[in-house]
Parts: C-alpha cells; structure tokens; sequence
C-alpha cells in the first residue's frame, strides 16, 4: 500500500511537471497580459505608455504565436503619439505603431482588430499635418475602418472609429452627420451586445462612441 | 502522503525562490545615457525599461544561460549571454547608434526629392498639382525650385545654364527619350507624364548618381506608385477636354487604364490668340497600368503612353505680313517601361527593367515636308544593399541602343535623308560609407562605351555631407557627366563625341520645424561643346554656368498657409555651335526668382494658390546692333491663380488663371532675313500666344468608399 503510494505520487509529481509548464504559460501569458491593458488604459505619461508598450513587446516576442500583445504594443504607440506635440517624434511613434501592426497582422491576418487599429494609425497621421496628409491618409484610414467592420461587422471598435471619421469628414464639407451619427448608435449597440471574450480581447473605444452619440443628440 | 508534498514541493520552490536580479546601465557612443530602452531576457517576459539615466532594474525566476536583450529605436539591438543562478548579475550595455533614414544625414547638393513616404522632404508630390500657375504639368511645378531658368516660349526644364536637352527624365530608373509633347514654335510644351502616377520625384540639378547618364546637367527621376488596393473610376471635365481612368484592384495586383482627349480648339476659337491657327492641337493619348506582385516583396510594373497629336498654324513672314506659309506637325508616341524589383537577401535588391520610346514626327513647312523617326530602347539591371554595416553598394549595367533617320523633301527637289544607330554600354558603381548619422560619403564611378566613337570613357563622382548642428547639413558634390549631342548634329556628324561637363557644388540646408532654409553655390565646366566651324559640325566648343541659388520654406508660422521663395542668380557663357565670340545664350538669365503660396480655408473647402515669377531680361541677338547676342528683353513677370474647391469628398473642381495681370511677356525677337530700305533688319517680338491661359476642371472618383478623390493624384 505504501508502496502504491509513492509511486502513484510520483506518478502525479511527473504529469505535474510535465503539464504545469503549458498551464503555467497560458496562466502567465494572462496575467501579464491583464496587468499591462490595465496600465496601458490607465497611464497618463508617455513614459509609463512606454513602459506598457515595451512589456507588450516583450511578450509579443516571446510568444510569436498571439496577436494581442503587438495590438496593444500598437495602441499604446498610437496614445504616445497623441500626447507628444513635437512633430517628427509623433511621426516616429505612428511609425513604431505600424511596425507592431504589421507584426500582428503577419499572425492573424483577417483579424477585424488589427485592421481597425491599422486605420487608427492613419487616423492620427492625419493630425500631424491635416492639409498636407489630410486628402492621402484620411482615404486610407476610411478604406481600413470599412475593411475592418466587412471583416467583422460586429466589431464595436471599428465601427466606433469609422463613425469618428465620418463625422469628421461630414463637418468638414458642412453635410449632414446623419451618417455618422448612425455608425456611432450601431456601434455603442455592439458594446452593448457585445462583450469581450475574454479579459485579454480589447474592450476600449466605447468612450468614443459616447462622446459620438453625445454630440450627435 | 509526506512523500507527494515532498516530492511536489520540490518542484514548486524553484518559482518561488530563485529570482535572480539583473541590474545594468545603457550608454551610447558617447556615453550618455539611453532613456526608456526596453531590457529583456530573450523569450521571456522578464525585463524593464531604462529610466532617465539609463539604469535598469529587474528580477527573474529563470535560471541558466540566456540572452539579455536591449532594444532601442536608433540603436542597433544589443545581446549578450549571461547566467541565470540567484546571484544579482549586472550588465553595463554600450549601444551602437543605428544608421536610420530619419535621423541619418541625406546628400542634399542639388537635390530635390518629393516623396510620398518619406517625410523629410523640401518638396512634396502633392506640391507639383497645387502650384498656381503650372496646370499639373511637372516641369511647370520644377520651374518654381532654385537651380532653374524661366524659358517661357518652350515650357521645358533649363538647369543650371544649360539648355533644354541637358535635363533627361527617367521613369523607375528607365530614360525616357522626349519627355515633352510636342508644341508650336515659341509656345511651351507640356510634359507628357502626369504627376499623379508618381508616388515619388526626384529632382536633380547637378551632381547627381552615377546610375544616370546621358544628362549634362540635370535629372528628373520618377517613381511610379505601387499596386493599389481599390477600385475606382476616376472623370475629369475639363476646359480643354477630358479624360476616363479606371483602376481594377485585386489581390496581389491591380491595372489601370485611362483615355485622354484634349482639343484646345474651342479655347482657341474663344479667346483671342497670337497664333493664326488652322487647326489648334487636339490629342488622344491612352495610358495604361499593370502592377502584379510575383513574390512577396517582389512587384513588377509595366506602365504604357501611346499618343498622337496633331495641329497646323500659318506662319507670317516678317518681311512681308501677307505672304504667309503653313506649318504642320503630326506626332506619334509611344512608351513602354517594364520594371521589377524584388529582395535577393535581407541586405540586397535587385531591380531592373526595358523601356521603350518610338517616335514619328511629320512636319511641314510651307511645301517642305520633313519626316523624323526614333527608335529607342534602354536596359538595366541594378544590385544594390549594404555590403556590412556603414557601406552601402549600388552596382549595375545598362545599355541604351536608338535608331534615328531624318528624311526631308525641299519643294522641287529630291530626298535628303541622314540616319544614324547608336548604342551606349555602360556600367556604374557607387558606394555610400556613413563615419556615423553625422557624416557620409559617397563615391561613384561609371563607364560608358559609345558604339558611334568607339570610345569608352570613365566618370568619376563624389558627394559628401555632415551635419552641422541638430537642423543644418552641408552637402559638397563633384562630378563629371556627358551627354551625346543632339540628333541636329549627330545625323550631320555621327563621330561626334559626347559633350562633357563638370559640376562642382557646395550646399548647406537647415530643416527646422517645417521651415526650410537652402543656400547653394555651383560653377559647372562644358567642354567638347558642339561647334560649327567653317560649316563642319567639330566638338570643340566650351563655355561656363555659375551661380548662387537661395529656397525657404515655411508651413509653420502662418496657420494654413504653405509658401516658397526661391532665387537663382545665373552666370554663364558659352561658344558653341554658330557663336561667333563667347557669349550668354539666349535661353539664360541672370536673376529667378519664384514665390509660392498655398492657403487653405477651411470655411470654404477650398485652397487658394497664387505664384509670382520674375525673370530679368534675356539676351537675344540683335541684327542690327553691333554686338553678338547683344539685345536684352524686357524682364518676364507672371503672377497666376488657382482655385481648388472640395464641395463633396469626391468631387473637386479646379479653376486656375495664368499672368493675372496681363503683363505683357517678351521672350526674344525674330528678324528677316534681308535688309530693308533703312539698311535694317525687320524685327518681330516672340511673345506669349494670349496674355492669360484659364482653365477649368471638374474631377469625379466613383469608388465604393466615397471619400475617396483624386486629390492625392491630382
């Protein structure tokens, strides 16, 4: 019996051993995962972005199999942008940005996420410089919201990004935000609905939407 | 039991109790301090970043070797091993500066590069359809940059002192023969190649690559845009005609075709010209686009232009006001490039293409008709990437082999005809060696062998640039270029040997915060120029073209507004060809000077663009004065106006006015060719066909996305 015992510890000590580096990865892959979106949504300096945006990086390499990590390397690089006011330095963030896009999209490339952050991208190239970048990359940007939600329609992001852009464009010539105004309900309708998956799919944008609607009302 | 906790235990404490810290600081070069560089341990998560004095902190349960990694943008990435084992290790990392487009010096000497890409750019591709003045035509848009002469009755691209043959046009690297449509006499032509293929251009005024020659003194080279990714319909409306584009986007892929039909006879008829036309030019042209990626990274391109045109007008004579003859020409056109590029490693590419030009030109004058024909065909294949860090090599062959004939049948007698075959082989190499993101150098050399002398030649060239300060660099270039002459006299002397010419430059340009200051001095020596001597066509003509240029640029301190001013001042003499003495030729003058503005208001969708030019007087020969090319025309003014209105997103309509003000353009004089009873020569001034040119255009996209327009491509 005592015998039995030990080897069936053993037993159990081996398929512990054995298995727990798998669980163990998946588990640490989360938690990193959660602390970092946490920080990323909630830092207020481009140093603590950089912070975030360097994890993301780190974890993206070690994985080499998810996408989320350079998504959200990505958005972190898009909200240092949007924070520095020296112009080639926000070109050189929206660089790194589309750098780590790019390295998302060689993982999964029909993901609705990363094509929504991709037009992101080119959303805030356009405020560099509006009347020299406005014509080039806010047709890029509209193409890239509009392939975002083809590819998944119930994506609350994309839709919420390509309701910012049309309502911009739609002020712009002075028409009507009708349009806008529409994409953005939709889009506040799919956070609604629509509950991210898990604690590492994105959740962000449904403040846009908000402020959308808002001025639409 | 006690034996599973023990055993469990056992494996369990190694997470709990090995954390080993790792502890380091990061310097560059110059041992200053690298801030928010990301620290890692190769496939781990396990890292910090580095804070403002580039100190790093972090733990890890890992435990035997790995890479330590330091990963900062600019810098090239540091590894290196260490041991994982409980004990605090620490790591000092010294980083090496990358050397990286944004922040890396760039040869600026003579330079000026518009691109859609990159970003550090003077002038832009979006410049060339938005400046007032120049209806989209390329050259037109150039004219308004340092380093250029203002030839109004020819619409070409004069650098520099030299002439219009001296600035040769390439599209992907390919040359194009006669990169202008063809025009009346003393009327400007128009480039035959609309801006809106381009993604990128590249505007030379001297010193330029060894990868081009054949062009004394400038290039202009053309980067046609990539495959798109939509698919669109593009209309245009326009005063003087109109024209379809369909773009057909598929995965991999795309092509594009567009008709184009311009008849200025409408025009013509409505406003008052100088020229007596009989029929005003009219043109069809059709060009058609095909992008294909054949490997990931590897496109191949092949882009088409086939055009014909024709018009005729009656020339006066200057004796005699009634007698007059007709002038006609017919041209025929048509160019084919194919061009492919594709990665060999992750250090090389290798590109290449074969470019065609055909070209039938039918004239006739009074009752003497002239027929001229072109054939030509340019191959190339270029290897180029970094041979190790720091050394960049660009090596390839080319070979440029034309056909020409000229036929011409004076009234009442028989046919004259000249032809000639020539083909030039060449080989270039050229080597970029950076000291740092400061300072680089560039040396190059190319040999040409000409099957017309059987010569073969070697040309050096040199350029260097540093930086001076955090915004300015100063660029110097040296070089030596040829250029075969003319077909006017190679089909009289096909043992010509080329014209030669070198270019000495010295530049400095300061970037700061979207304003732009150049300041640049040149002196360029011709030799083996074409002369005339006794009737026989000889190479022994020489001359000289120096000059200081001054640009500025500012988008910064004007909400919206956009402007340029350029200046070049021109000194230049030369004896070639009838010259009897040294003398300015009559295509240079001595002051440019060019101001730009662009201003966007956002209330009225529109942009407005006005540009004012000035050119001091012209030299022009004056039969009846007693020195040769001694007659001085009045200076060219022209201040024009443009109107770009976004009433929809894809709508644009485009309204532009030339020479507002109606000043009233001299170019030069023509004589006749007897004395009258005063024992002069009677004269006629070369003046523009009508003071003002307008036009109007209406430009409509259809695409599924609507916002799109052809402002981008306009």
């Amino acid at each position: 019996m005592k015998k039995s015992i030990i080897t069936l510890s053993l037993i159990v000590a081996l398929i512990i051993t054995l298995v727990r580096p798998a669980l163990a990865n998946d588990e640490k892959y989360r938690v990193a995962m959660e602390k970092n979106i946490q920080a990323v949504y909630e830092a207020e300096s481009i140093t603590q972005l950089q912070q975030s945006v360097n994890a993301f990086e780190r974890i993206g390499d070690a994985e080499k199999t998810k996408w989320e990590p350079y998504y959200y390397a990505a958005f972190g690089c898009i909200m240092m942008a949007t924070r520095e006011n020296e112009r080639n330095q926000k070109d050189a963030y929206l660089d790194q940005a589309m750098a780590t896009v790019r390295k998302a999209k060689a993982i999964a490339p029909g993901e609705s996420e990363i094509i929504a952050m991709e037009g992101f991208v080119h959303m805030i190239r356009v405020t560099v410089d509006p009347a020299v970048r406005g014509a080039q990359f806010s047709s890029e940007a509209m193409q890239a919201f509009a392939k975002a939600v083809e590819l998944n329609p119930e994506n609350p992001r994309a839709l919420a990004l390509l309701a910012q852009m049309q309502f911009g464009t739609a002020q712009f010539f002075g028409s009507s935000t009708a349009e806008a105004c529409g994409t953005a309900t939709v889009a506040l309708e799919k956070f609604e609905t629509n509950q991210p998956e898990s604690t590492v799919a994105p959740s962000w944008g449904r403040q846009m939407a908000e402020e959308l609607t808002a001025q639409c009302n | 039991m006690k034996y599973f906790f023990a055993v469990f235990l056992s494996f369990g404490m190694q997470f709990v109790f090995s954390q080993t810290p790792v502890t380091g600081r990061i310097t560059d070069d110059n041992a200053r301090p690298v801030p928010l560089a990301n620290v890692f341990l190769e496939g781990t998560y396990d890292g910090a970043m580095s804070d403002e004095n580039g100190n790093f902190t972090f733990e890890t349960g890992e435990t035997g070797h790995l890479n330590l990694v330091v990963r900062m943008i600019g810098y090239k990435e540091f590894k290196k091993e260490v041991t994982l084992s409980g004990k605090q290790v620490s790591v000092e990392v010294q980083l090496v500066e990358e050397i990286s487009e944004l922040k890396a010096v760039t040869i600026t000497a003579g330079a000026f590069t518009a691109s859609d890409e990159s970003r550090r750019t003077v002038f832009r591709a979006l410049d060339i359809a938005t400046t007032a003045g120049v209806t989209a035509d390329i050259a037109g848009a150039l004219n308004t940059l340092p380093g250029t002469q203002k030839v109004g009755e020819s619409g070409r691209l004069f650098v520099r002192g030299g002439d219009g043959n001296e600035a040769k046009t390439f599209i992907d690297g390919m040359l194009v023969l006669d990169a202008y449509s063809p025009s009346a006499p003393n009327t400007p032509s128009r480039g035959r190649f609309l801006p809106f293929m381009f993604k990128g251009t590249s505007f030379s005024t001297g010193g330029y690559s060894a990868e081009f020659g054949q062009a004394l003194s400038s290039v202009l080279s053309l980067e046609s845009r990539d495959e798109t990714e939509l698919t669109r319909t593009d209309i245009a409306l326009l005063s003087v005609g109109g024209d379809v584009t369909h773009t057909q986007a598929w995965k991999g892929g795309s092509a594009a075709a567009k008709v184009q039909y311009t008849n200025l006879r409408p025009y013509m008829n409505l406003i008052r010209q100088e020229i007596d036309w009989e029929e005003a030019p009219m043109s069809f042209e059709g060009i058609g686009s095909f992008r294909q990626r054949l490997t990931k990274a590897g496109l191949l391109k092949i882009y088409t232009n086939v055009s014909r045109s024709d018009f005729s007008l009656f020339d006066y004579s200057i004796d005699d006001p009634f007698q007059t003859r007709l002038f006609s020409q017919e041209n025929g056109y048509t160019y084919v490039n194919a061009s492919y590029k594709d990665i060999l490693s992750t250090n090389w590419i290798i590109r290449g293409g074969l470019a065609y030009t055909g070209l039938d030109n039918d004239i006739i004058t009074g009752y003497d008709a002239v027929a001229e024909n072109e054939n030509g065909a340019h191959f190339k294949a270029v290897v180029e990437g970094s041979i190790r860090d720091r050394i960049e090599l660009k090596t390839g062959v080319e070979v440029l082999t034309r056909k020409y004939s000229y036929r011409v049948a004076p009234a009442g007698s028989g046919v004259f005809s000249s032809r000639f075959d020539e083909s030039v082989t060449a080989m270039f190499a050229e080597t970029d060696v950076y000291a740092s993101n400061n300072f680089v150098t560039r040396a190059g050399v190319r040999v040409e062998r000409n099957s017309l002398t059987d010569a073969v030649t070697l040309d050096p060239r040199l350029s260097l640039a540093g930086k001076v300060g955090e915004d300015g660099q100063v660029s110097l270039a040296w070089g030596r270029f040829r250029q075969t002459p003319d077909n006017e006299w190679l089909r009289q002397q096909t043992g010509l040997d080329p014209e030669c010419a070198s270019h000495y430059i010295v530049s400095y340009q300061r970037i700061e915060n979207n304003r732009t200051f150049r300041i640049e001095a040149y002196h360029k020596q011709y030799d083996n120029l074409v002369k005339i001597v006794n009737d026989v066509v000889t190479n022994t003509g020489a001359g000289y073209a120096r000059g200081l240029e001054l640009f500025w640029r500012d988008n910064e301190s004007v909400n919206n507004l956009d402007y340029w001013v350029s200046y070049s001042y021109l000194d230049t003499e030369r004896d070639y060809l009838d010259f009897p003495v040294k003398a300015t030729p009559s295509f240079a003058s001595k002051h440019n000077f060019s101001v730009v503005t662009k201003y966007f208001i956002v209330k009225l969708k529109s942009q407005l663009g006005a540009t004012w030019s000035f050119t001091s007087g012209r030299p022009y020969n004056d039969l009846n004065g007693p020195v040769f090319n001694g007659g001085r025309t009045p200076s060219y003014q022209d201040l024009s106006f443009n109107w770009s209105y976004l009433p929809k997103p894809n709508l644009i309509v485009y309204f532009s006015c030339t020479n507002l003000l109606g000043h009233d353009n001299i170019f030069g004089y023509e004589y006749g060719s007897v004395r009258n009873e005063d024992g002069l020569y009677n004269s006629r001034p070369i003046r523009q066909p009508a003071p003002r040119f307008l036009f109007l255009g209406i430009f409509y996209t259809i695409s599924k996305d609507k916002s799109v327009n052809q402002l981008p491509t306009l």
